[in-house]
C-alpha cells in the first residue's frame, strides 16, 4: 500500500506530463543540426518565442562529421549547415530536399556573387548561412617580418610558434597552391606531390586544432596560424596586435549553408527558421557573435564601422579566392598522407 | 597478473545455476547481447566492407581493409600507443601503490577523508579537467610563472603540446585507477604478516618484495588493467595536451570515423585491437594458471 501510495505522485507527474505536451503551442519542432558556435542562442530563442516552435540544437565539428551522422541516419534532422562541398556532394547523391524560395520573403537580402555558386548551380537545394576564408593570423607584437604567403609562414625561423587547422584537406590545399597547382585536382598524383612540401612543414607546427585554434595564440604558445577567419576575427576584435593576410599564393573560400536533408519532418518549420535567419537583424546578431563574411547585403548594412573594417571577417583583397569541389574518396589519400606525416615526426 | 582469479573447476562453493539465477542475470545477459555482442558483431561484419564516395558502407567482401592495417604507418602507431600507455601505467604503479598503500594504513577517518580526495575530482567532466591542464600547463600558464617567479628557470619551460605533456595527462586521468583497487588490496592486508616478516629476520626491503608485493599483487594486477588499456585507447588527451601531433590508435581510429569517413578501415582496426587485447588476456591467463600448478 505504501508502495502504491509513493507511486501516485508519479503516475500523476505522468499524466500531466502528457497533457501539458499535447497542450503545446501548435509551432512543434525543429531538429537542427549545425556546426558548434555557430547560432547564437540568442537567435534560438528568439525564433522559439516568435514562432512557439521548440529548436534541438545538436552540433558537430567537421563537415565530415556531419556527413557521418546524417547518413548514420543517427537522428532526424530539419535542417543542417553543410560548408559547400559536402553540400554539393549531398546534391549529387540525391540526399536534399529542395528549398522553395517562395517560403523565404528575405531571401532577396542575400548577395548574388554568393548565388548559383559551382556547389550549387541552380540554388535549388541551399542558402548561404556565413561565408569565410582560411588565412594566416600573425601575432604582430611577437613577430615582426611580414608574413604574406605559406611559404613565409613556414620558414625555420616560426619552428614551434605555428598552429594550423587539423584538417588535412585544408593543409593539402595550402601545399598545391605553393607549387601552383589547382587545389580541386585532388588526384593520388597530386596528392603524393604535396608529400615534401608537408614534411618539411610538419617539423615547423606546434599544433593541429580545428576547433578553437585561437585558443593556443591568445594563450601565447604560439605566434602564428593556419585558420578559419572567424577565429582570426575575434583574435582582432581581442588584440589588435593579431593581424590576418589572405596568403599570397592564393587562398580557400568557404561558404557554409542551410539546407534541408532529404527525409526531414518538418519541412516548413526549416523554412521558417532559414527566412528567420536571412532577416538582417537576426543575421546581424549572428555576425556580431561569430564575426565570419556575412553575404546578406540587408544585415551588412547594420553592422558598425569596426566590424566591417575587421580585415578577417572583410578582406580587402586581389588574392585568388577558390571554392572547394566534392573529390570523392581522394578523402582516404589525404588522410592516409596527414597520418603518416604526423607519424613521421 | 597472475593472481586474477581463472573460472575456477575446483571451486567448492560453485553450483549448478538454478532457474532463479538465470532469472537474476538475466538483466547483465541482454545488456551484454544488446551492447557489447551486437556492436561488435557489426564491427566485424562492416570491417569487411568497403566505402562508396560519400562515405556510406557498401557490403561487398573484401580483406583490403586489414592489410591496410598491416601498414608499416598503422602498426607503428599501435606500437607507440602501446609505449606511452605502458609508460603510463609504469608511472601510475610507482605513485599509485605509495598512495594506496598510505590511504588503506590510516586510521577510519582518515581513510575516508583521503579516499573522497581521490574521488572528488570525478564530480568535475574529464575534458573540463583537461582544460585546467592546459591552462596550468601553457606557456604563460600557472606552472611557468611559478618557475619564473621562484627563478627556477631562465624562460618557460615547453611543456604543452609535446609527448610530457600527453604522459602527464594521461597519468593524471587513470592514477585513481590505480590507486582504488591497490587500496582494496592493501586494506585486507593483515598487517601481522609484515611484523611476523620483519621477526623472522627479514629487512623492510625483503619484507616489501617478498610479503607486501605478492598479497596486493591482486589490486596491482587490477589497477595494471584498469590503466593500460583503456590508456592505449584514449584520444581526447593526445589532441588537447599533445596539440594532435601525436597519433595514438584511438585518435586514428575517431579520424577513421569522422574525417576520412572510413568506417570499414576503423571497423577493422577496432577488430584487430579487440583480438589483440583477447590474446593478452588470454595468454597471461594461460601463464598464471602454468604458475599455479
Amino acid at each position: 500500500m505504501k508502495m502504491l501510495r509513493s507511486l501516485l505522485p508519479l503516475t500523476l507527474a505522468a499524466a500531466f506530463g502528457v497533457a501539458t505536451a499535447a497542450a503545446a503551442p501548435k509551432g512543434g519542432k525543429l531538429n537542427l543540426f549545425g556546426w558548434s558556435e555557430y547560432v547564437p542562442q540568442a537567435v534560438i530563442d528568439g525564433f522559439t518565442a516568435e514562432t512557439g516552435v521548440k529548436v534541438n540544437y545538436e552540433t558537430y565539428a567537421s563537415g565530415e562529421e556531419m556527413l557521418a551522422k546524417l547518413l548514420a541516419g543517427g537522428g532526424s534532422y530539419d535542417l543542417i549547415q553543410p560548408p559547400d562541398y559536402i553540400a554539393e556532394a549531398l546534391i549529387k547523391g540525391g540526399l536534399l530536399t529542395p528549398v522553395d524560395q517562395a517560403k523565404l520573403p528575405h531571401f532577396g537580402n542575400l548577395m548574388p556573387e554568393y548565388l548559383n555558386m559551382p556547389h550549387d548551380p541552380e540554388q535549388k537545394f541551399t542558402v548561404p548561412f556565413m561565408v569565410g576564408t582560411v588565412g594566416i593570423v600573425v601575432n604582430t607584437e611577437k613577430v615582426t617580418t611580414p608574413v604574406t604567403s605559406y611559404a613565409e609562414l613556414f620558414s625555420a625561423a616560426n619552428k614551434n610558434r605555428i598552429v594550423v587547422l587539423d584538417d588535412g584537406r585544408e593543409l593539402v590545399t595550402a601545399a598545391l597552391y605553393t607549387q601552383g597547382k589547382d587545389l580541386n585536382a585532388m588526384t593520388a598524383e597530386n596528392i603524393a606531390g604535396t608529400r615534401p612540401v608537408l614534411a618539411a612543414w610538419f617539423k615547423l607546427i606546434k599544433l593541429f586544432d580545428s576547433d578553437s585554434p585561437k585558443t593556443a595564440l591568445l594563450n601565447g604558445d604560439v605566434d602564428l596560424g593556419l585558420v578559419w577567419c572567424g577565429e582570426a576575427a575575434i583574435l582582432h576584435n581581442e588584440d589588435k596586435k593579431f593581424r590576418y593576410v589572405l596568403p599570397k599564393e592564393g587562398a580557400h573560400l568557404f561558404i557554409d549553408l542551410l539546407a534541408i536533408p532529404k527525409d526531414a519532418r518538418n519541412v516548413d518549420n526549416a523554412h521558417l527558421f532559414i527566412d528567420y535567419l536571412l532577416r538582417p537583424e537576426v543575421s546581424k546578431l549572428v555576425s556580431d557573435e561569430f564575426p565570419y563574411t556575412n553575404p546578406n547585403a540587408a544585415a551588412r548594412k547594420l553592422l558598425t564601422p569596426e566590424q566591417l573594417a575587421n580585415p578577417a571577417s572583410y578582406p580587402v583583397t586581389d588574392r585568388k579566392l577558390d571554392t572547394f569541389r566534392h573529390i570523392g574518396d581522394s578523402g582516404a589519400a589525404i588522410d592516409e598522407l596527414i597520418t603518416d606525416l604526423k607519424n613521421a615526426n | 597478473m597472475q593472481a586474477l582469479p581463472a573460472a575456477d573447476a575446483e571451486n567448492p562453493h560453485a553450483r549448478r545455476a538454478t532457474p532463479m539465477g538465470w532469472w537474476l542475470l538475466a538483466p547483465m545477459l541482454i545488456w551484454l547481447a544488446l551492447f557489447v555482442v551486437a556492436p561488435l558483431l557489426i564491427l566485424v561484419v562492416y570491417s569487411f566492407c568497403s566505402r562508396d564516395d560519400l562515405g556510406r558502407v557498401v557490403f561487398d567482401f573484401t580483406w583490403t581493409n586489414y592489410a591496410r592495417v598491416f601498414d608499416e604507418t598503422y602498426l607503428k602507431i599501435l606500437a607507440r600507443s602501446v609505449g606511452y600507455a605502458a609508460l603510463t601505467t609504469v608511472i601510475c604503479v610507482a605513485a599509485g601503490f605509495p598512495a594506496g598503500w598510505y590511504i588503506a594504513r590510516r586510521p577510519p577517518a582518515v581513510r575516508d577523508r583521503l579516499l573522497l580526495l581521490v574521488m572528488i575530482p570525478f564530480w568535475t567532466s574529464f575534458l573540463i579537467r583537461t582544460y585546467a591542464w592546459i591552462a596550468i600547463l601553457k606557456s604563460e600558464g600557472l606552472l611557468n610563472a611559478t618557475l619564473l617567479a621562484a627563478r627556477v628557470v631562465p624562460q618557460p619551460l615547453e611543456l604543452l603540446y609535446t609527448p610530457v605533456a600527453v604522459v602527464i595527462g594521461l597519468v593524471y586521468a587513470y592514477l585513481p585507477f590505480m590507486i582504488l583497487p591497490v587500496y582494496g588490496s592493501a586494506e585486507k592486508l593483515d598487517n601481522a604478516l609484515v611484523e611476523a616478516a620483519h621477526d623472522l629476520g627479514a629487512g623492510p626491503l625483503r619484507a616489501f618484495s617478498e610479503v607486501i608485493i605478492p598479497l596486493t599483487w591482486p589490486g596491482i594486477a587490477a589497477g595494471v588493467l584498469l590503466v593500460f588499456v583503456p590508456a592505449i585507447g584514449m584520444f581526447a588527451i593526445t589532441d588537447l595536451m599533445g596539440g594532435a601531433k601525436v597519433a595514438m590508435i584511438g585518435n586514428v581510429i575517431q579520424n577513421q570515423v569522422f574525417k576520412a569517413r572510413n568506417l570499414p578501415f576503423a571497423a577493422a582496426l577496432g577488430v584487430v585491437f579487440t583480438l589483440l587485447f583477447v590474446a593478452s588476456y588470454l595468454a597471461l591467463q594461460w601463464r598464471g594458471r602454468r604458475a599455479r600448478a
